[in-house]
């Protein structure tokens, strides 16, 4: 299937290297729209595996999209995504409809999407696999984990969004979600716990932009809530621990953009409560975690962007102390253009902390025990039409 | 020491290669859109799908002119205040989330007017001095 993909993509590169892919139908039905994109990267990191085996250098940072839009009539559209990826343990190239939905606009104020839908949460995380749509390779890992991409990317269901135009005041851009998330149970390799089953019985939310009369500035926040509920098989145990973990996120964005250079900055807490028919077994606890970001990008020219970022994560604010607490990141990215279809980004990271480490992906130690201070080098390559 | 230079020259090259618009254009419509003034902020609104309706309840279809024209890069300057690479990343952003498709781009000014005439709710601009072949001009607010 991803050979598949790979050459469906290369061949509409080929064929139509200067625009995107047009498909015209039979019949009344307008043109159909052919998008997609392929990147590889390689991690490297000085010390500690971060995303993929990156202590040694990996490859596992790859992406492939390939997307249908049809605008069957003036307010009615139908698209899906096929994407697949691999990013160390996550994605194993296994092909995946991203997205896909039937998106009936009513009126600017009022529109209706029903399907699988992209996540608004936040101001980039609909667009987190859009390596092109973007300067840095990686967007601040403290409230865009790429670990997380399966609970945090898209749901199904439906919403409803909208732009409201407000005269003198600007224009306020909305979204409303509601449905549920599937997910694929995966053990955790040195879990203590066997994953019996995983279900996300709802996850709700919404995210407003206001878009006030100060050209380029846009402010506005997010908020999600999910429930997660899984049965979990102890190694020492026979009979399994039913837990239930109510999520809500949010996060407050701001973002500038004048001319070729872009500010923006984001806070935001997660709060899990863990609920447990055993609490000895499976303690139950309540966590709130700290995330932000201040970033900012500047377009050179046409072919060159360069851009920083520093962004801070506390999974647990009660426990700041120590370099496990916590993962503080300094990232510098050169972007460069080579043409308009295809971009190579170099980017280089500074990190303090642990937190942000995956045990499974480091041995299962203790984050504690893994090295303070370390850094990341990245090198991506993209193509897209 | 290398890439330190090889970037400098870049943010140099950059200095002077930067985009600097300088054609000026004219805003048209179709004539059936009987609109002959337009508000700026609506028209932004229009280009970057926000707005897709005239008042009389027609689809709005605007046209871009291809991302080398120099009408282009004026008009996106002044109109959506960004770049056209800025227009580009972000239309990616909409594209592949599956929040909407960019106007299409055409490739000179006499298919930007061709389609706008003979399509009913178009817009679109063109180069001062392109035969615009009984398309309504638009003047900005």
């Amino acid at each position: 299937m991803r050979f598949v993909l790979a050459v469906s993509a290369l061949a509409l590169l080929a064929q139509r290297p200067a625009a995107a892919a047009g498909l015209t139908l039979p019949g009344q039905l307008a043109e159909l729209q052919i998008h997609g994109f392929i990147s590889q990267g390689f991690l490297l990191t000085s010390a500690n595996d971060y995303l993929a085996h990156s202590s040694e250098g990996s490859f596992e940072f790859t992406e492939i999209g390939l997307n249908f839009t049809l605008p069957a009539t003036d307010r009615l559209t139908l698209g899906l995504q096929i994407f697949s990826h691999d990013l160390g343990p996550v994605g194993d190239y296994r092909a995946t409809l991203d997205w896909y939905s039937l998106d009936y606009h009513w009126r600017d104020w009022l529109g209706i999407r029903a399907g699988r839908v992209k996540l608004p949460f936040g101001l980039y995380n609909d667009s987190s696999d859009i390596d092109a749509a973007r300067t840095s390779v990686l967007l601040p890992q403290s409230i865009y984990p790429a670990q997380n991409r399966d609970f945090l990317l898209a749901q199904t269901g439906g919403e409803v969004y909208g732009y409201r135009d407000l005269g003198a005041a600007g224009g306020l851009d909305y979204r409303l979600y509601g449905g549920t998330i599937f997910l694929d149970v995966k053990q955790q390799p040195g879990s203590p716990f066997t994953v019996v089953d995983l279900n996300v019985p709802f996850v709700a939310g919404g995210r407003m932009l206001w878009v006030p009369p100060i050209e380029g500035l846009r402010l506005g926040g997010s908020l999600q809530f999910l429930r997660l509920e899984t049965h979990l098989l102890p190694a020492s145990s026979s009979s399994s621990v039913a837990v239930n973990l109510p999520v809500m996120l949010w996060v407050a964005s701001v973002e500038y953009t004048v001319r070729d250079l872009l500010f923006a900055a984001e806070y935001s807490r997660w709060r899990v409560r863990a609920q447990s028919s055993n609490p000895a077994m499976f303690p139950e606890s309540l966590t709130f975690s700290e995330r932000g970001y201040a970033l900012t990008s500047y377009r050179v020219n046409s072919w060159l962007q360069a851009g920083a970022y520093y962004s801070v994560l506390f999974p647990n604010t009660n426990q700041r102390g120590g370099f496990a607490g916590r993962q503080l990141d300094a990232a510098l990215t050169l972007r460069f253009d080579v043409n308009a279809y295809w971009l190579v980004k170099v980017e280089g990271h500074y990190m303090h902390g642990t937190a942000g480490l995956s045990p499974s992906l480091n041995g299962n130690r203790p984050l504690s025990s893994l090295t303070p201070d370390w850094a990341l080098f990245t090198v991506k390559t993209t193509a897209f039409f | 020491m290398r890439i330190g230079a090889f970037i400098l020259v870049g943010l140099a090259a950059g200095s002077l290669t930067a985009e600097h618009p300088r054609s000026t254009y004219v805003l048209i419509a179709n004539p059936a859109s009987r609109v002959s003034r337009i508000d700026r902020k609506f028209l932004a609104e229009v280009f970057l799908r926000r707005a897709t309706r005239w008042p009389d309840e027609t689809p709005i279809r605007p046209v871009d002119l291809g991302p080398d024209a120099p009408a282009r890069a004026r008009f996106s300057q002044e109109i959506l205040s960004r770049s056209v690479a800025s227009m580009r990343s972000y239309w990616q952003q909409r594209i592949f989330s599956g929040q909407g498709l960019p106007p299409p781009e055409l490739a000179d000014d006499e298919a930007v007017v061709s389609f706008v005439v003979s399509h009913p709710g178009a817009i679109g601009y063109v180069a001062a001095g392109t035969p615009l072949s009984g398309a309504t001009v638009l003047e900005l607010n």
